[in-house]
């Protein structure tokens, strides 16, 4: 417009009035966006979520779950004990998740990966506009800083010595703003599983306790809520010492339903501390708590039997197996003689045999389980049926075929003081020993309890000593002073892999013969030898190939007698939906974000 | 009835039933220890005199029991053989005292289980391992009472009657051992023993250090009554007689804590029996396979068991007679000395 | 009276210091450590758990850790939990106010029921009254306390009527003041009656027997025979002629206020002292067990100290010999 001189103050006048209107009618377009609450939506759609298949649920109400004990820590870092893994599961995320179901690897927080052909890298695509639940965005400097503290020694991260391949950490390295690439020394056949359960952390709020060194202070149950966040459906909303803790929903998740709902459908998880599982069983009775996780197969009956507005769920055989084991360690001179001279029985492979087939193992699974369980002649429960060696022989128990081994092996039977038949080794001594076992552990003393009677069939004299489990544990690891023992262990994973240490010999879970520097005897050479090839191998078949023959070698030498493998029994309201129990942990909560209450509201009674 | 006769016939009763333990293998129709894998949990049977066609029968008979097909618990009786009780039938080998070995036993059932108060988880029958399971439990109980009574007694005696630093010392004394966690130090005993002490010496140990630590208490009771008895007029005029020390605790000073003394008796020896369940809570109670009334009753800690199985009550039922029979005793006692004590 | 009360105070942190010393000695001493539980754990290897443990110390000697404990002590810290990773001292005090609170309930209402049920059970002695209540307590006697607890949780469940267990409800952060506090005692009429039940029986006994001979004594017929009423009697002349072993009894009550409701807590998952030291010990958290153990002696301390003074008040005649020394 033409300046006329004359006219100054009415055209700026005039002008001002231009551009306050446009100023006006911007901010007011603002204002209805916000309004709208598209102003988030600007953001959202960038926001990639993972779309997840699954029945459709409601969005509101509450969970109320009982936990053993309380968790110790929400740090995942330091979190060693399950109830801390449990929690934290909630409320962390991982790249590559196993889907607990399907027991195979799925995206999660990284939307694709490449691995190379030589099986060395792994390219990671981050989803973008993602964020924490404090609403702060994630980035991959906040993937990076995570690798970086799981792998630093000074953390001491429970969790590190999954990430070391070939005798090397995995090296992280920034390839773009969207991608992280991951190189391994040697290949790894287990591949991305590996990601699952490395949470990622918020670089944010922990970068600052990390140089200074307490990393590890942070994030104990004390936290406030609004200085912990992370990348799971749930966020902490309250801790009340010695009695909850509770979880509200995080509204910045990054999962929807196939509608396209946010998820979780949940607001809040209640966790209460029920240290008896007896009282477990009572609360949830009563209607206080809504889940009951991992219950004892005699609970089960009683709830089942007396079931109302809630259904028991047996989600078949877990992956724990329970076995029995014999001090083959190398105890040198400073054994004691009668050591030494029991140590010779056990060496005997046809004496292991002889255990074995004495073992009445339906026994044990209907008197210690209530039939609710498998027999087990090898590591791999029926609940992993991708690994398990359908080949591999389960002999019946057969007393008459134990004591032809034995004779074979030279022992014979005799009559001893108390008329009782006793058996006696190639020099005339009686074969008695003990079987230590966890006085915490109901399941396993009873076993030994069983397996005591059985070999009382054959003469043997066997005691059973309950030990508290520390003291259990300084026996079989520290002073290796103990005969036989009987153990459990549970898979925190399908693949063998996550058992590795227990089947090489310079492992530290090798229970019968801890650490060797170099395998004891040829097929625990071959053992080693299989299972450096399946670890490596990138085909899934020879990796199968492999661990079957490890398989049959533990069944041929049984260095563990396998006993049996309990089932994974819950039980939950009717009122919840997708409740789908899985056979790996965390058993209940694994799809924490589609659970939902099927009336909606509150548990009005509380 | 006078209190002497009451007396008599209290301790009569009394050492009927510790007869009946100590035989425990005579009464007792099984081994303890005998496992039917076949029959776990098996309610107590019932002993029946008259038949299916109604026929009476002077001699009880029983049916034998099976699992109902496809449960693990639920039982049913075969009507179709009906099997005499015998008696004095010879049976698994037991010893008398340790020593004599002897196979006879007061019941039997031939070659069927019989399960007059029923089977625990292993399908042993609970009768013999209740008559079995008291001496273990009578033993413990009457051992750990006994010497922290003994201890008690001796050094809250001492700490009163000198008095000065003597009493000084050994109340501070008392006061260390109530506050340490001696529960570290049976772990550590348990954890160092050598694997092969038999589990019941290994138990019997740790009831041995329960009452070695457990004299405090006692003491301190015993303390205060021997504090004011010695200033007691009787007790002065006794010292200005010329009674020595020793006279004036026989005759005056200690019998004036009898009453004390066997309040607390009569309650220490159940408290040891069931101290016993909360020692199998924490892994140091009887072990495997042998029998106790404390490690029986630990399975009622079962909400299952406490609501399925009324019968793995019954050691509590049979507890019953010999705890009331010590507070009776104890009652009588002091009743007696009551009216026998020198004032 | 100075004198005994500082000398009593030296007992005490002498007793305090020597109870620390012995229970450092104790947990050193029995086998395994806290990170022994990760041994079985096949994801760790063990240089992983000896790194931990130098970490955290526990490769050193003894004296040197006495020393860095007692530091932390004097800071009111009490050391550092190993599984919680944070110090000792808030964890406890939290907890041992919830078991204070349950067994300072249960020891009053112990009392008020035992003292009159036992004077009036030793003044009718022998006669049926007596005899009923005395089997009645025999019976309470026997029956052991976890099984009670557990037989009380499952009436609870059946009947709908107690909340099975926990300090408060769910709910507990919306209600008003009164709805809290009525909150909470409805969540420990349980837990309480089975505290009362286990000690009830034990106290009766010994208030009766101690009642019962007190009543033997001469001076009553001569108190008797001035006109005194019966009940003023029984209260003002027998019981403190009876009270020898009930004030040691007393301070045995004050002094286990922390640790009489172990199992209890345990069962009916009440957040005290009770179950997060039974894991402590079990788990070997070492400086939470010494930290309980030194609060649990504290009480004792007190606890045996108000006996004493109790003691001297109550009867004339220690008092007399006091003076004489």
């Amino acid at each position: 417009m033409r300046c006329a001189p004359g006219s100054n103050v009415s055209e700026r006048r005039a002008r001002l009035g231009h551009i306050g209107t446009v100023l006006a009618a911007i901010s007011s377009c603002f204002l209805a966006i916000q309004a709208a609450g598209s102003f988030p939506t600007y953001a959202n759609a960038k926001e990639e979520l993972l779309r997840v298949a699954g029945e459709i649920g409601r969005p509101g109400g509450r969970i109320v779950i009982a936990l053993r004990s309380e968790p110790k820590t929400l740090n995942p870092l330091i979190a060693a004990d399950a109830t801390s893994r449990e929690v934290i599961g909630a409320m962390q995320a991982d790249l590559v998740h196993i889907n607990r179901a399907t027991q195979l690897t799925e995206p999660a927080l990284a939307k694709s990966w490449k691995m190379s052909a030589d099986g060395l890298q792994y390219t990671l695509t981050l989803r973008q506009g993602l964020k924490f639940s404090d609403g702060r965005p994630v980035d991959i400097e906040d993937v990076l800083f995570t690798l970086r503290v799981y792998l630093d020694e000074a953390v001491h991260a429970t969790q590190r010595d999954l990430l070391i391949v070939g005798g090397k950490p995995i090296a992280v390295r920034k390839v773009d703003a969207q991608t992280v690439a991951f190189t391994l020394a040697k290949p790894y056949g287990v591949g991305e599983r590996l990601f699952d359960g490395l949470a990622i952390l918020p670089r944010h709020l922990l970068e600052t306790p990390y140089r200074e060194g307490k990393l590890a202070q942070a994030g104990g149950l004390g936290t406030p809520a609004n200085q912990w966040a992370g990348l799971g459906a749930f966020r902490l909303k309250e801790y009340v010492t010695g009695q909850r803790l509770v979880l509200e929903r995080n509204p910045y998740y990054w999962k929807t339903d196939e509608q396209g709902n946010r998820l979780p459908y949940l607001d809040e998880i209640v966790f209460l501390f029920v240290p008896s599982a007896d009282a477990q069983v009572l609360r949830f009775q009563s209607g206080e708590t809504d889940i009951i996780s991992r219950l004892g197969a005699e609970n089960f009956s009683v709830l089942s039997r007396q079931a109302r507005d809630y259904t028991m769920a047996d989600a078949g055989p877990g992956l724990e197996y329970n076995f029995l084991f014999f001090n083959l360690n190398e105890l040198g001179e400073k054994a004691p003689a009668d050591m030494a001279r029991k140590q010779s029985w056990f060496r005997s492979e046809k004496f292991r045999q002889a255990v074995s087939l004495a073992i009445d193992r339906e026994a044990i699974v209907r008197l210690v389980y209530q039939g609710r369980g498998a027999a087990l002649w090898g590591p791999v429960t029926p609940g992993n049926p991708r690994w398990a060696d359908a080949s591999i022989a389960h002999p019946t128990r057969s007393l008459d075929k134990s004591r032809q081994l034995l004779a074979e092996a030279g022992f014979r039977m005799a009559k001893g003081e108390s008329a009782e038949p006793q058996l006696l080794d190639a020099v005339g001594r009686p074969v008695e020993f003990s079987i230590v076992t966890s006085s915490s552990n109901a399941d396993r003393a009873k076993m030994a309890a069983l397996i005591q009677d059985d070999l009382k069939q054959l003469g043997m004299r066997v005691q059973v000593v309950p030990l508290e489990l520390r003291s259990l544990i300084d026996r079989i690891t520290q002073t290796k002073e103990y005969d036989a023992c009987v153990l459990g262990i549970v898979s925190f994973d399908a693949d063998p892999n996550s058992d590795l240490n227990v089947w090489l010999s310079s492992g530290g879970m090798h229970l019968w013969n801890l650490s060797q520097k170099h395998p004891a005897t040829d097929w625990e050479a071959e053992i080693d030898l299989l299972m450096e090839q399946q670890l490596t191998a990138t085909n899934a078949a020879q990796r199968k190939k492999s661990y079957d023959r490890v398989q049959e070698i533990l069944g041929e030498h049984q260095p563990m007698v396998f006993l049996a493998s309990p089932d994974i029994l819950v039980g939950a309201k009717k009122s919840i939906g997708n409740f789908r129990p899985a056979v790996l942990e965390p058993y209940v909560l694994w799809n924490v974000d589609q659970l939902y209450q099927r009336n909606g509201a509150e548990n009005a009674r509380r | 009835m006078s209190t002497r006769s009451r007396l008599l016939l209290c301790v009569a009763g009394l050492g009927a039933l510790h007869l009946g333990v100590a035989c425990a293998g005579f009464f007792a129709p099984y081994d303890p220890t005998a496992q039917d894998r076949e029959h776990p949990y098996a309610p107590p049977m019932p002993l029946h005199f008259v038949d299916a066609r109604g026929g009476f029968h002077l001699l009880p008979f029983f049916y034998a029991q099976e699992l109902q097909a496809g449960t693990f618990d639920q039982y049913e009786e075969n009507r179709s053989r009906a099997i005499p009780v015998e008696f004095f039938v010879s049976g698994a080998p037991y010893h008398v005292l340790g020593v004599f070995p002897l196979r006879i036993h007061l019941l039997g059932g031939g070659d069927v289980q019989m399960y007059l108060l029923g089977s625990d988880g292993y399908g042993r029958d609970l009768l013999s391992r209740i008559l079995f399971g008291g001496q273990v439990s009578l033993l413990a109980g009457l051992i750990g009472a006994g010497l922290t009574l003994s201890i008690g007694l001796c050094i809250g005696t001492v700490a009163g009657f000198w008095g000065g630093w003597k009493d000084e010392v050994l109340m501070r004394v008392a006061e260390l051992f109530l506050a340490l966690p001696w529960i570290y130090l049976l772990f550590a005993m348990r954890a160092f023993l050598p694997l092969t002490v038999p589990p019941l010496k290994a138990f019997l140990l740790v009831v041995i250090v329960i009452a070695a630590v457990g004299w405090a208490r006692p003491a301190r009771m015993v303390r205060g009554i021997v504090l004011s008895a010695k200033e007691r007029d009787f007790v002065r005029s006794a010292r200005g007689f010329g009674a020595s020390d020793a006279y004036l605790l026989r005759r005056h000073i200690v019998p004036e804590t009898a009453s004390v003394v066997l309040t607390q008796a009569a309650i220490l020896v159940p408290q040891f029996v069931l101290a016993e369940m909360t020692l199998s809570f924490l892994g140091l109670g009887v072990p495997e396979p042998v029998a106790s009334w404390g490690n029986m009753l630990s399975s009622l800690q079962h909400y299952n068991v406490l609501v399925s199985y009324w019968w793995m009550y019954l050691p509590a039922l049979a507890m019953v007679p010999f705890f009331l029979g010590y507070l009776l005793l104890e009652s009588l006692l002091q009743g007696s000395y009551a009216t026998s004590k020198i004032e | 009276m100075t004198r005994f009360l500082l000398r009593r105070i030296a007992h005490a942190v002498f007793l305090l210091f020597g109870v620390s010393v012995l229970a450092f000695f104790f947990t050193t001493f029995a086998p395994g450590n806290y990170f022994d539980d990760m041994r079985l754990n096949p994801q760790i290897s063990a240089e992983r758990l000896t790194a931990l443990r130098a970490d955290y110390q526990l490769d050193r000697p003894m004296v040197v850790r006495y020393l860095r404990w007692a530091r932390s002590v004097l800071h009111g810290d009490l050391g550092l939990s190993f599984a919680y990773n944070t110090a000792v001292g808030p964890l406890l005090w939290t907890r041992a106010r919830n078991t204070l609170l349950l067994t300072g309930t249960a020891t009053v209402l112990t009392w008020m029921l035992a003292l009159p049920l036992g004077v009036w059970s030793a003044e009718k002695l022998g006669r049926p009254a007596d005899v009923a209540l005395s089997w009645a307590t025999a019976v309470l006697l026997i029956i052991p306390d976890l099984t009670l607890a557990l037989g009380l949780l499952v009436l609870a469940v059946r009947s709908g009527w107690l909340p099975t267990g926990g300090l408060v409800s769910v709910g507990f952060g919306g209600f008003s003041a009164a709805h809290r506090v009525r909150d909470v005692a409805w969540h420990m009429v349980l837990p309480v009656t089975v505290l009362v039940a286990s000690a009830l029986p034990v106290l009766l006994r010994h208030v009766r027997a101690a009642v019962a001979e007190a009543l033997e004594a001469p001076f009553l017929r001569a108190a008797e025979g001035h006109g005194i009423s019966r009940g003023r009697l029984l209260y003002r002349y027998v019981l403190p002629a009876a009270a020898h072993p009930l004030i040691a009894l007393f301070g045995f009550s004050l002094g286990t206020l922390l640790s009489a409701s172990l199992l209890v807590e345990v069962v009916m998952s009440w957040p005290g002292l009770g179950p997060f030291l039974l894991e402590a010990i079990l788990a070997r958290d070492l400086y939470v067990v010494i930290g309980g153990v030194l609060l649990s002696t504290l009480f004792l301390v007190a606890g045996n100290f108000v006996a004493d003074l109790l003691l001297f008040w109550v009867d004339p005649r220690i008092r007399a010999e006091a003076s004489r020394r």
